[in-house]
């Protein structure tokens, strides 16, 4: 079988550091395949090469057996190389067909109707629907997903690199996702699926290519290995995970009633959400994106205004409290963007260190800032998870993405936290993090400290959690008894067909 | 990072090199010129005086743009906070001569000014009224507002022209040196301790703190637990509270009366001191001394033949060359 991509002795250096090391590639026409590895391994950097997006350092690069240089990545799409990146390039202000041809319109006037019947005949072959002039900020994680899917048929890509493309998903929309790309690659499309879930890889992947601090570690047909032998290549040594400790309850650190809240579109995203967590305990919070988690943890934080029902936080009322004061409480957000809502990426790590934390001692006496503890707490808190920075006075956005979730995973669990709100805590993390963020979270929570974790990902969570919640259409739902690990049972909750 | 790239020298000497051309074009040779724009602002006692008394109210309104930027506001207003507090720092001077007096007109035009603005900090943070346009407006409220007062209840009993009264002598601000036509101003440390007092209250205080964090990243900011309406309005109105201040200084230094035509659009110079002075409070200080040796500098120029637009042209290809190094695009790696 002839490779659609072949690459040979890639290294790349981001000056002294070498990011790839004579790295080799090859993937057949027609598959689905895997590449994984830990954060930093240089699965990006790979991908950004062969999008032409980067000049790596040394190396050859064959398509279809014709070696190619990209001097851009207009190089790479005109000939038919497509890639989905994490974070999703829709426009929100834009319909969703004005997002589907932005940059390959294909002609100096925009016939609409002509372009919605390709549109359409496109959408249609993936079995995709979509209302094409409506904007696209009302499209879910997932139609967001089939969208660039789409972009990448319009310009018609047959070499399509999808960068973590189910982090956003949940597990149905997962499954409907790698079918529609088996799909494309039966009708002769090349996929290449960048990704940190193994139990995708072994259920829907046919190579896997495996990458480790900058080399290629092995290359193995999903057949012949398992997940177990997988997360161990990955790592480098084979996982250990500390041992889940039980949880003991003790009083109820956080009570909700009946919580009514608006969302972005003024609607009721919660429809009265009504639950407890007790100190001692991991809650996790399960349900398809777009139910309510994202204003429920707004609520819970004090960034959205409750419209009727009671939140008590430790025994005292804080329905109407400012979020200042809920901080200076003990209450902590990993909050769900990082990049918007967790960080500023022109400051320097001690400034964010500080961020959501400026108020509470021993970082402030009276009205001032204490620069030497907001240093040694920024030290603290790029330790705790070994973010790796080229100093604490260097701008967030030298981190690597899954360095700045660790960072900020770090500060939620300073300065004797209460009530640790983690929305999808360990995104973009591999599993050796993963596996650190949880443990310092339970650990917190075996201190007095209450934690919940919302997360697209339910297996992490029954996982991970002491026990679950389901949020759906803005009400939250308790598994019943027996019922509380069984994935079935809280899948079917999660879609509301009980 | 820090290093020059070659786009950013192409710019300097196609942007100068355009300036050169135009001075050759009017038959001035760039070096004469150049060599008379330091004479002009630095060469004489009197010629320093003229810099530093132009410095002075660049610094201070310069000062009030810095902090709004901070918070994410585009201040356009500080020209028409000046005028009203140069204009009600006037007013109670005129009724209240002597130190007292001195101090109270100080104060009334800094609140006069802080409030002048304050429409605008509200209009932004409750009804998301975009500042740029809303200063704008009350600029030219403030100017004809100005311009109605002392052509009549303002207006001095003496002299034809439409301005008040001069204070008296005992309110005027004492010069703390002299070396005559060399006087130095107690306005020009005054504003000096007042760049020291902000650089300190942005870096150390927890208020600094929240109001570049609402600057930087609002919607950070806000899930950090900062009130960012709350601290949008307050930028506002101490932004606009310097810059009433700086004309109240005006007055008792330098001007001792309020006339139509009083600033010569110290607050518009304002937003490109701010700009040059970038990240620190500090960078107000020389940002503010370039602006008043410009301006002092560009006047001299005009006795070469140099008409009045081309130094403008001068001080405009500065700006831009100097804001092309400053706002270069970091770039980024993942």
């Amino acid at each position: 079988m002839t490779p659609a991509v072949r690459m040979t002795g890639i290294t790349h250096r981001f000056g002294a550091l070498a990011a790839l090391e004579d790295v080799d590639f090859e993937v057949a026409v027609g598959s689905v395949h895997a590449l994984v590895g830990e954060n930093g391994a240089g699965k990006t950097t790979l991908m950004r090469v062969l999008y032409g997006a980067l000049q790596p350092t040394e190396g050859a690069l064959f398509v279809d057996e014709i070696e190619r240089r990209w001097r851009n990545s207009a190089d790479a799409i005109s000939h038919h190389i497509g890639m989905v990146s994490q974070h999703y390039s829709i426009i929100h202000e834009l319909t969703c067909l004005q997002n589907l041809v932005l940059g390959a319109e294909g002609s100096f006037l925009l016939p609409a109707d002509e372009m919605k019947k390709r549109a359409d005949h496109l959408a249609a072959k993936m079995g995709f629907e979509f209302d094409w002039d409506a904007e696209a900020s009302g499209l879910s994680p997932s139609a967001a997903q089939k969208l660039e899917i789409v972009k990448l048929l319009w310009r018609d890509s047959r070499i399509m690199i999808l960068d973590e493309p189910t982090a956003m998903l949940s597990p149905v929309d997962s499954d409907a996702l790698y079918i529609s790309l088996k799909q494309l690659a039966s009708e002769g499309a090349t996929v290449i699926v960048v990704t940190h879930r193994i139990p995708e890889v072994v259920q829907h992947c046919e190579r896997v290519t495996i990458l480790r601090g900058g080399k290629k570690v092995a290359d193995l047909r999903v057949s012949e290995t398992s997940a177990e032998l997988l997360a161990e290549l990955i790592v480098g040594h084979a996982v250990t995970r500390p041992a889940p400790t039980a949880p003991n309850p003790g009083a109820a650190v956080i009570e909700a009633q009946d919580l009514v809240v608006r969302g972005a579109r003024k609607d009721h995203a919660l429809k009265g959400a009504t639950f407890t967590i007790h100190s001692g305990e991991v809650v996790g919070l399960a349900g398809v994106d777009g139910n309510g988690q994202r204003e429920l943890f707004h609520a819970l934080i004090g960034t959205l205004p409750i419209e009727s029902g009671r939140l008590v936080f430790a025994g005292d009322e804080i329905t109407t409290t400012r979020a200042c004061t809920r901080l200076m409480e003990g209450m902590r957000l990993i909050p769900e963007d990082r990049h918007e809502e967790g960080v500023i990426q022109d400051w320097s790590l001690v400034d964010n260190a500080t961020l959501g934390l400026q108020r509470i001692p021993p970082l402030t006496n009276g009205p001032w800032s204490d620069l030497v503890a907001r240093r040694s707490l920024a030290q603290r808190v790029a330790d705790r998870f070994k973010t790796k920075h080229s100093g604490l006075y260097k701008s967030m956005r030298s981190l690597s993405g899954g360095n700045q979730q660790r960072f900020v995973a770090a500060r939620a669990l300073e300065l004797d936290p209460k009530l640790i709100l983690a929305f999808q805590p360990t995104r973009g993390l591999d599993v050796d993090g993963t596996a650190q963020v949880y443990a310092e979270i339970r650990n917190a929570c075996r201190n007095g400290a209450a934690a919940l974790v919302a997360s697209f990902d339910l297996d992490e969570l029954l996982e991970n959690c002491d026990r679950t919640l389901v949020i759906n259409n803005g009400r939250v739902f308790e598994p019943l008894t027996g019922q509380e690990r069984d994935r079935q049972a809280i899948g079917q909750l999660m879609v509301g067909a009980k | 990072m820090n290093s020059l790239g070659w786009k950013q020298i192409v710019l300097a000497l196609v942007a100068f090199g355009c300036i050169a051309l135009a001075l050759v074009g009017i038959g001035v040779m760039p070096f004469d010129a150049l060599s008379e724009l330091i004479r002009g602002s630095l060469g004489t006692k009197n010629n320093w005086n003229e810099t530093l008394k132009h410095t002075t109210p660049l610094l201070i309104t310069g000062l009030a743009v810095f902090i709004a930027l901070r918070a994410g506001l585009f201040n356009i207003g500080a020209e028409g906070q000046l005028l009203v507090g140069a204009l009600v720092a006037t007013a109670v001077a005129l009724k209240m001569p002597g130190l007292v007096g001195a101090v109270l007109s100080v104060m009334a035009g800094t609140i006069a000014g802080g409030l002048w603005a304050l429409p605008a900090g509200l209009i932004k943070a409750y009804r998301n009224g975009h500042e740029v346009i809303t200063t704008i407006m009350l600029n030219n409220i403030a100017a004809a507002l100005a311009i109605g007062l002392v052509a009549g209840p303002l207006r001095g009993g003496t002299g034809l022209s439409t301005s008040t009264d001069v204070i008296s002598e005992s309110s005027w601000l004492p010069n703390v040196y002299q070396d005559l036509p060399f006087r130095l101003s107690l306005a020009l440390p005054i504003a000096i301790l007042l760049v020291w007092v902000i650089a300190v209250w942005i870096k150390k205080t927890v208020a600094g703190f929240e109001l570049c964090a609402t600057g930087a990243n609002p919607k950070a900011a806000e899930t950090a637990g900062v009130e960012i309406k709350r601290v949008t309005v307050r930028a506002m109105t101490i932004s606009g509270a310097l810059a009433g201040l700086a004309g109240a200084i005006q007055v008792l230094a330098y001007e001792h009366n309020f006339y139509a035509g009083f600033s010569s659009g110290f607050g518009f110079d304002a937003l490109g001191v701010a700009l040059l002075a970038g990240a620190s409070a500090w960078g107000v200080l020389p940002a503010a001394f370039a602006f008043g040796a410009l301006a002092k500098g560009t006047t001299s120029l005009q006795a070469l033949g140099v008409p009045k637009g081309l130094s403008g042209l001068l001080l405009g290809t500065i700006i831009i060359v100097f804001a092309a190094y400053r706002y270069r695009k970091v770039k980024s790696h993942d």
